[in-house]
């Protein structure tokens, strides 16, 4: 039996509801921020994928997580092979050849990539006998995530090929670091990030120098987070209402319906709103230690840990651009930002999580 | 057991770590939205509040209109016209007086504006004034600074360049009306915009239609403008270069000046109109501004209705030049032949009724070149008689008499060739035999537009050719192409035609009622026409007011005989008879165009001096 009774009653509904409750205050963000500005179709869409997710998180619930972890080479294979396709017949959207077109829709194979590497280095780590991780293994677990960065950086997508990282770095961590590998990590960094800022592209030093000083160049660089800010600020404690928010209505908050979606929520249901949503996610980030902690085996704690950090890392990149903290970078915010690929492969690393969850009980 | 393989102690440790990571972002987060929210929540409301994106509308200009030497007709001027941002404006009391006092703008006229700028939208702005002079403009500037809710929005105007010079032709623009806005002819326009209202400027109007840009700029909350966001350029609409020909058409209008009538001069060739009047006229330049009520009354009113095309927009009875289609029809029809002898006394009677020749003591025997020559009614009387009505409407509709031509130009009349069962259908009445007679000489209900006649006669000059008349020769813009021109030939003797043009040539040039239109070196063939507007008696009576009694005034004619390049239809409305007031201009008409063309072709036009001896 795939799904015993004791699994069942293990669901978790407030972790769903959570879900749930981020997804609809997405729609109604992305209803608001797009009505009558001909981007009309998003919200109709953004329902449509929102169905589609869900039917996938149950879909994928069925099956013991362990199915994934075992077929994970072939799906991890197929993933690479997707993004090599991409290269090819990608569909550039904003200068990032990242898309492969679906019939009416596109699809972003980079953002399910994401979930498959997680999974691929989740699974590598558990079978590690040792509580820390010698270098060999960690060379081998860099290349898991390296060889898809590498070929989402070759699509320009410079946003998602940064999401790799917090993959790497926390399952590494979660598999146990020594110190000496943590150092010399450090000294790489060091030595490599000057080189990595020379090899930037202009527009992309650009947006890191505008978060350190934003009223520079107000109407190019700046302009995205100075217009951010003002939207989200004069949102102040109740926010202006649904519909409301000039900032959004009036066109000066840019990629309104994707990226800076929190930025429209942020506007029109005030400081009340903003944390509320933050704390939506807190409290997914806490149910997703909890299952980590409880999980049945290591490769499921790894897996948690994972899909925690791809997560985590979403939100803070995202949240951080939206209030000018960090720089502005194409990553949009799981499950309330506009977009199919997003949306899907988020349910998707959730079912994973509810399903280690699930199964937390020896059978 | 699985889950004992590890060390669950260990995993725990390095997740209550990551949790410590989460709780410090968030609460980063968390402070740096109260920071932005709560404590500098008030600032930045302010700053949104002052956050105004401004669109400017770039209104492309509409395209040029030459002819067809390239010479320019119609162009664009640049313009302002003062726009009221009303999100901008704090103090409207304030703004209503300064645009009173300073800008001579009328309480009603901006109310009225204010209250149709309701539906627009807030954050579009109301043009308040249209079309303003140095001294406007200076004012806005001046006080750009205390009213910047007020700004000058550019929107080029168009410019007639010779006035009302085939102002009938060109047509003129206006702001687009409900009802147009509603038509898929007028798609992609939108309230407020200028679009062709009249003439060509109408035909072709998503021809000349260019596609307005946009400039957004950001604003504060008191208007000024305080960066620059991005510019789409205006794209200027296609030029189109008509058939006519500017010199012509200039001869043309001196001719109608202080007339009433109207003068086409087409190629029989393939249908373009090469000049097209209409007197009076009116001047385009006063619409490209919103015109004004009185102005547009007095145009509506005059009883001369200047905005009336006269070559195509009302019929007349043709009078004697309908003499050459019944011809046709008789000779066609095998009921005369050239040399069939009709005897003119000067009157005939049908049906018990005496019908008057125009010259009463009688032409004597007519065959049929001397009856064109002289216009003898009596002889088409009896043409007229053998044919029956039924053959005449016949022949006349198949030269496109009471037809529309199908000419690129709007509001097109199709003018009457009356019938039998026209007559039954709309009068309810019998057809009399005698209104048959009436209609042999072109009186009665029959009735043709100067265009119509022109095409016609034009048929007779080319053996059969019916062209479509047109007056777009190309453009350069997107829009619709004019469908292909069909040319129809007409089935008609080549030997029949040549025998009426002969009738038409003796006319000219042979001391016929068409002598006037004589040009020395050319072969004019034509024909006169005098439409008696009253009856005789009648007109003795009413001899004081001579607008209303006098006939109206044909000529029709082409040349030259064996080569025809141009055929022309002059028409004056109570000008008197044809031969004595038409046909003169008509000599000017062709005098213009073939010393023209000899010029062009850097040929001698020896007839200059001659003409210049005469005089």
């Amino acid at each position: 039996m795939r799904l015993d009774r004791r699994a069942l009653l293990s669901f978790d509904w407030l972790w769903f509801l959570a879900l749930l409750g981020l997804a609809t205050a997405g729609l109604f963000a992305i209803w608001s921020a797009t009505e009558g500005t001909g981007l009309d179709s998003y919200l109709g869409r953004q329902v449509l994928y929102l169905g589609a997710a869900l039917v996938l998180f149950f879909l994928l619930l069925y099956f013991d997580y362990h199915l994934y972890t075992d077929y994970i080479s072939f799906l991890y294979a197929a993933g690479l092979s997707a993004l090599v396709l991409v290269l090819f017949v990608g569909k550039a959207v904003h200068s990032s050849k990242s898309w492969i077109p679906v019939g009416a829709f596109s699809f972003q194979p980079s953002e399910l990539v994401k979930v498959l590497a997680l999974i691929a280095l989740a699974k590598y780590y558990s079978e590690s006998e040792r509580d820390h991780l010698d270098l060999q293994e960690l060379m081998t677990g860099g290349l898991i995530c390296l060889v898809p960065m590498a070929l989402v950086v070759l699509q320009g997508d410079l946003g998602t090929a940064m999401t790799f990282v917090p993959i790497f770095v926390v399952l590494s961590f979660m598999g146990g670091l020594r110190r000496r590998h943590v150092l010399v990590a450090l000294l790489v960094i060091a030595i490599a990030s000057p080189l990595g800022w020379v090899m930037l592209k202009d527009y992309q030093r650009g947006r890191i120098q505008t978060v350190f000083n934003p009223a520079n160049d107000p109407l190019h660089l700046g302009y995205q987070t100075i217009q951010s800010k003002i939207a989200i600020g004069s949102g102040r404690m109740l926010g202006k209402g649904f519909k409301q928010g000039s900032q959004s209505q009036l066109g000066f908050l840019p990629a309104r319906q994707t990226d800076f979606v929190f930025a429209v929520l942020s506007e029109e249901k005030g400081f009340v709103g903003s944390t509320a949503a933050l704390s939506l996610f807190l409290f997914v980030f806490f149910r997703l230690l909890k299952t980590a902690r409880e999980a049945k085996d290591r490769v499921g704690a790894m897996l948690v840990t994972g899909v925690l950090s791809l997560l985590l890392f979403h939100v803070v990149i995202n949240v951080g651009m939206v209030v000018g903290l960090l720089p502005i970078a194409g990553i949009p915010l799981p499950f309330v930002s506009a977009g199919g690929s997003s949306l899907i492969s988020s349910f998707a690393a959730m079912s994973l999580c509810m399903n280690v969850r699930m199964r937390r009980y020896v059978n | 057991m699985q889950h004992q393989d590890y060390n669950r102690q260990l995993l725990h440790r390095r997740l209550n770590t990551i949790a410590v990571f989460i709780a410090v972002t968030f609460g980063v987060l968390v402070v740096r939205l109260w920071q932005l929210q709560v404590l500098q929540g008030a600032y930045y409301a302010l700053r949104a509040e002052n956050n105004r994106v401004r669109t400017i509308q770039l209104v492309a200009p509409r395209g040029t209109i030459s002819d067809r030497h390239n010479m320019p007709l119609v162009e664009n001027r640049s313009a302002f016209n003062i726009l009221l941002y009303r999100e901008s404006a704090s103090d409207m009391e304030a703004t209503s007086r300064f645009l009173v006092q300073k800008l001579g703008v009328k309480e009603s006229d901006l109310a009225a504006r204010l209250r149709r700028g309701r539906s627009i939208g807030l954050y579009r702005p109301v043009v308040i004034k249209e079309d303003v002079g140095i001294d406007d403009i200076s004012v806005v500037e001046a006080f750009g600074r205390e009213h910047a809710e007020l700004q000058l929005g550019p929107e080029p105007r168009r410019f007639y360049r010779y006035g009302k010079l085939a102002a009938h032709v060109l047509g003129y623009v206006g702001e687009v009306s409900e009802e147009e806005l509603s038509r898929e002819s007028f798609s992609g326009t939108k309230p407020g915009d200028l679009v062709g209202k009249s003439g060509v400027e109408r035909t072709y109007n998503s021809t000349l239609t260019g596609i307005d840009g946009t400039r957004q700029v950001l604003a504060d909350s008191i208007g000024r403008e305080v960066g620059f966001l991005e510019e789409i350029d205006a794209v200027v609409g296609g030029e189109l270069q008509l058939t006519l020909d500017l010199g012509l058409q200039m001869t043309a209008e001196k001719l109608l000046e202080n007339k009433v009538g109207a003068i086409v001069a087409m190629d029989p060739r393939n249908g373009e109109i090469l000049a097209m009047a209409s007197a009076p006229a009116f001047d385009p330049n006063n619409f490209s501004t919103r015109i004004s009520e009185q102005e547009w009354n007095e145009l509506v009113e005059d009883p001369n209705r200047p905005l009336q095309n006269r070559s195509i927009q009302n019929s007349y009875p043709p009078g004697s030049t309908f003499k050459l289609i019944v011809a046709l029809a008789g000779l066609e029809q095998g009921q005369i032949r050239d040399d069939t002898r009709i005897f003119c006394r000067g009157s005939a009677a049908f049906y018990g009724r005496p019908f008057l020749c125009w010259f009463r003591k009688g032409h004597g025997f007519m065959e049929l070149e001397n009856a064109i020559q002289r216009s003898c009614n009596v002889y088409f009387y009896e043409i007229g008689r053998r044919l029956g009505i039924s053959k005449i409407a016949e022949y006349g509709q198949l030269v496109g008499l009471g037809d529309g031509t199908g000419i690129d130009l709007p509001g097109e009349r199709e003018g009457l060739m009356p019938t039998p069962e026209w007559k039954q259908l709309v009068r309810k009445t019998k057809w009399f035999a005698g209104e048959t007679i009436s209609v042999s000489i072109g009186q009665g209900a029959v009735s043709v537009t100067p265009l119509q006649l022109a095409r016609a006669v034009g048929a007779l000059a080319t053996n059969g050719r019916l062209p479509q008349p047109h007056v777009f020769l190309r453009s350069n813009g997107a829009g619709p192409i004019p469908a292909v021109r069909q040319i129809r030939m007409l089935p008609i003797s080549e030997e029949f035609s040549r025998k009426i043009r002969e009738g038409m040539w003796a006319s000219v040039n042979n001391f016929g009622t068409g002598h006037r239109a004589a040009v020395a070196g050319l072969d004019v063939c034509g024909k006169t026409g005098t439409v008696q507007v009253i009856g005789n008696e009648k007109k003795r009576e009413a001899q004081k007011d001579p607008e209303i009694w006098e006939d109206h005034s044909w000529f029709v004619g082409f040349a030259n005989k064996d080569d025809p390049e141009i055929v022309l239809a002059v028409f004056l409305e109570h000008g008197g008879k044809g031969g004595a007031a038409a046909a003169p201009l008509a000599q000017e008409m062709f005098r213009a165009y073939f010393s023209a063309k000899a010029r062009r072709e850097g040929k001698p036009w020896p007839n200059d001096q001659i003409s210049e001896a005469r005089r």
